[in-house]
């Protein structure tokens, strides 16, 4: 019954027939962190493949070039990671849910799924709690979006990854979970909460609570996501300001967005070394970054920033500086623009 | 956790029998914005749902060729969990 197609609710005309698109990332950063330069060169290419009417397979991939000087001097180098975030099927049932099946970004919080792409992120450094509850899932998924009254949306995700995979590049994890979150378009405000369970080693729960919200009087974008797990708890909490209402300098300043992120990391219940195979710190950690983008012009921008970390382990600078191009191309005839 | 798969099935079907009995009303709710709005009151009502929605987490891009938005369309569908009704007029608001 969930199957069968709702007529008349097709996605689309006959002028409007999807093609297949490649989309994607590149990008170039320099980071240096407590003093030492990392360059980092990324590749994210996202396929689209549209099937029917209610068909969509997508897939994205990583990789990533990471090098630095060695301890005694010489010329960069380093490794390329490649690893492939999601190869999935989504077939659209009807207006309330869409099935998913194959290996997906998992819908916990709102960065992994909505901001991590280069181009999207207001600031390049990950969110400190990012790696909580995050690793791709392989599984299934259902999932959508629906009007409940006229003032608010609900969306939801709920989900099961079922093998443990732990070959490079497709590193996964037994697990179920779920999202959901509530949109208010009169005010731009997004409430949400999220909840996995590891259904392998520990079987901890992982609960987390996000925030998207821009004001309709500025033209700023709040974000915010809370975590709490075994592996540590934290919280960060981001505006980005985009200059479009100062009036000098207008075409540079419409240009132009100053982004702070404000966090603070907690550990949890597993040892600093476990913590930091994750990529979490090892001991509790604060950090504060400030940041600036400048849109050369559509899906490019120049990026650069700086954070202060704070922890009994040592503070230090993280000075960012890069460019990032979201880029797309349609494999077929696109229409008339 | 033998209990997860039959939460999911019990969800499944609580998501399907709302979305039957719902059928009807959406499309009421759908259609008439289709049929008795204006192209420009809708690509305005786009704007609206684009900047509601998409505004969430990126700046508005150039507009595509309108075979391709609708594969990006229907890719934020997924992604964002967007409304079937918030992605036809933001469709319409990009291509039209």
């Amino acid at each position: 019954m969930i199957f069968a197609p709702a007529s008349g609710l097709s996605q689309t005309t006959s002028t409007e027939k999807p093609v297949p698109i490649l989309s994607g990332t590149a990008g170039f950063l320099s980071d240096k962190t407590a003093g030492q330069t990392l360059l980092d060169t990324q590749f994210n290419p996202v396929l689209l493949v549209p099937l029917g009417d209610r068909w969509l397979v997508e897939s994205r991939g990583e990789f990533e070039g990471e090098f630095q000087r060695p301890p005694g001097g010489g010329p960069f180098g380093g490794p390329v990671n490649k690893h492939l975030d999601y190869l999935q099927a989504d077939y659209i049932a009807n207006p309330y849910v869409t099935v998913t099946v194959g290996r997906f970004l998992t819908p916990f919080g709102i960065f992994n799924e909505r901001l991590y792409p280069m181009w999207i992120r207001a600031l390049q450094p990950d969110p400190l709690i990012l790696p909580i509850a995050t690793a791709s899932s392989d599984g299934t998924m259902l999932r959508g979006g629906f009007p409940v009254g006229a003032r608010a949306n609900l969306n939801y995700a709920a989900y099961v990854s079922v093998t443990s995979i732990g070959i490079d590049g497709v590193e996964s994890e037994r697990h179920v979970g779920g999202r959901a979150g509530f949109f208010f378009p009169g005010s731009r405000l997004e409430v949400g909460v999220s909840w996995q369970k590891a259904l392998q080693d520990d079987r901890k729960n992982a609960v987390g609570f996000h925030m998207a919200w821009q004001p309709r009087a500025l033209p700023l974008s709040m974000h915010s996501e809370f975590v709490r797990s075994n592996q540590g708890s934290g919280y960060w909490i981001e505006g980005a300001y985009r200059l479009s209402q100062v009036h000098f300098w207008e075409k540079a300043m419409r240009r132009t967005e100053l982004v702070a992120r404000g966090q603070q990391f907690f550990g949890g219940s597993i040892t600093s070394d476990a913590a930091d195979s994750l990529g979490l710190p090892g001991v509790n950690t604060r950090e504060a970054d400030f940041g600036v983008n400048y849109f050369l012009r559509d899906g490019l921008k120049v990026v650069g920033s700086y954070g202060r970390q704070l922890s009994s382990s040592g503070n230090f600078n993280q000075w960012t500086v890069g460019i990032a191009y979201r880029f797309l191309i349609p494999l077929g005839r696109g229409g008339n623009p | 956790m033998r209990r997860v798969p039959v939460l999911l099935l019990a969800l499944v079907l609580a998501l399907t029998a709302f979305a039957e009995s719902s059928n009807k009303k959406e499309a009421a709710a759908v259609t008439p914005v289709a049929h008795s709005s204006d192209a420009n009151s809708m690509r305005a009502e786009g704007e609206q749902r684009f900047r509601a929605n998409c505004g969430r987490c990126h700046a508005a891009p150039q507009k595509f060729p309108p075979r391709a938005m609708a594969t990006v369309l229907r890719h934020m569908r997924v992604r964002a969990t967007i409304t079937d009704e918030d992605m036809r007029l933001v469709l319409f608001y990009m291509t039209q």
